[in-house]
């Protein structure tokens, strides 16, 4: 990240309204665009802009064994597996490849938080317009 | 060799291998599942001991896993990321390993809302993928935290495929980030569709997966058309194919005891298949509330008598020194 990502990162630790207003700012883009679930752990531009934490199970690497013929979700019937999603959209974009990135677990703390900041302070992996994965690990540190 | 044990010494030394499967009791009764040992001993080398299959309460996973052992049977332990979060999950390893199990197979678990509690909250705190991960980690002496392990347990890890479900594409995918996470054996869904398993067995092959890790393939004896074709329609992810349903159908009168039959003869048909598949290192026969009939397929299928792997040079665990 620039000088410039982690000067507002630095600054939003020390002013806690702008934080709150950078996460109300994500949220209005984020919930209705994404369905965004507020894990503050963003993996939008891995997954082919599709949110893997609205499964059910919120599983990140990979769908479970029960995606219907059809491609619907085993749990709720009438909505679209998510994984079934993140597969089409990333082939549309030609992303496939990057699907075999191993996402580590959830950091449980980041949650309602924003992940623009945490993704600015570094803490979280940084987004990804390319085709390919990339050996970046997550820092994953508070 | 990682755990030592006998089901993965078979397989390393490339021996076909054939799991069983036994569900844990509805009930605090040990002898239940002792009692169940007698059907697996020298048929199989290993038994699964699911985790509250279906979402239903049952014994534990582990508990029934040290009973197995009491009953002379090599336990694979099942856990779940439904029920335990990590910290569960870490400890359950340790506790394992400390009374003798040393498989284990990492499952997301089915949905809670299936079983007899839907109104339970899933834990879901981690995936499978993560699961057999930290495992791996485990074994290398690490945590999830990053802290010491010590000293670390030596277990030999699955992970579960289906092949059935769609996209077929992302099935491989998920298979190879599972082996790249530190999977050593996959345990498929029952097979009811074989060319469906054979371009999925072909598309592993081109990448190479299948030297990578010992593919073991399910199979399940039925006792009827009933259980296929509800399977069919109520369990997603399933592949039935139409040839099994109408052969169970058109057994000659009396029909249960003659689609009894029919049922086993299409088992040991499948694992006869199975067999021949390339790539393939065992199979995994999983009767639901039907373990008694595992002997009966097991010898009809020509696996019998099963093969003693070969001692172990150096103990998979050197003894602790004693305190002074």
């Amino acid at each position: 990240m620039s000088k410039f990502t982690e000067g507002i990162a630095k600054f939003s630790e020390k002013q806690k309204w702008f934080h709150w207003c950078c996460h109300i700012g994500e949220n209005i883009i984020k919930k209705p665009v994404f369905k965004c679930q507020d894990c503050g752990q963003c993996v939008l531009s891995y997954n082919g802009f599709t949110c893997p934490m609205r499964c059910p199970k919120q599983l990140r690497n990979g769908p479970c064994g029960g995606t219907r013929h059809d491609g619907h979700c085993e749990v709720y019937p009438e909505r679209l597996c998510i994984w079934w999603l993140i597969h089409k959209r990333s082939k549309r974009l030609g992303w496939q490849r990057k699907l075999k990135k191993y996402h580590i677990p959830v950091d449980r703390r980041f949650e309602n938080t924003s992940a623009w900041i945490n993704m600015f302070a570094g803490r979280i992996l940084p987004l990804s317009f390319k085709g390919e994965p990339d050996d970046k690990e997550a820092p994953n540190k508070l | 060799m990682v755990s030592g044990s006998r089901f993965e010494r078979l397989l390393r030394e490339g021996q076909f291998v054939v799991c069983g499967e036994m569900g844990p009791p509805q009930g605090a009764d040990k002898n239940a599942i002792v009692r169940k040992c007698a059907y697996f001993k020298d048929v199989v080398d290993a038994v699964n001991l699911t985790d509250n299959q279906t979402a239903i309460v049952r014994m534990s996973s582990l508990g029934s896993s040290v009973f197995a052992i009491e009953g002379g049977i090599e336990p694979i332990m099942q856990l779940t990321c439904r029920d335990r979060n990590r910290l569960a999950q870490q400890s359950e390893i340790l506790s394992a390993y400390a009374f003798g199990v040393r498989n284990v197979l990492c499952l997301t678990g089915d949905y809670q809302s299936f079983g007899n509690h839907p109104g339970a909250k899933g834990a879901f705190d981690i995936d499978s993928t993560q699961l057999i991960h930290a495992v791996s980690e485990m074994n290398a002496g690490r945590f999830m935290s990053g802290d010491e392990v010590k000293p670390p347990p030596k277990m030999f890890i699955g992970g579960a495929a289906n092949p059935f479900a769609e996209p077929l594409e992302m099935r491989v995918l998920n298979l190879e980030k599972k082996i790249a996470a530190g999977a050593h054996f996959i345990q498929t869904q029952p097979v009811f569709d074989i060319p469906r398993f054979e371009k999925w067995m072909e598309l592993v092959r081109k990448e190479g997966l299948d030297k990578e890790v010992f593919i073991i393939a399910g199979v399940m004896p039925v006792r009827g058309a009933k259980a296929l074709t509800y399977m069919r329609e109520s369990v997603p992810g399933m592949s039935i194919q139409d040839e099994y349903i109408t052969r169970l159908q058109n057994v000659a009168e009396p029909k249960k005891e003659n689609a009894q039959e029919e049922g086993v003869k299409i088992c040991v048909e499948l694992i006869r298949h199975l067999k021949d598949v390339p790539g393939v290192a065992g199979v995994h026969i999983m009767p639901v509330m039907w373990e008694s009939i595992t002997p009966r397929i097991v010898e009809e299928a020509g696996l019998l008598p099963r093969p003693e792997p070969k001692p172990l040079e150096v103990p998979a665990v050197q003894p602790e020194e004693a305190p002074k």
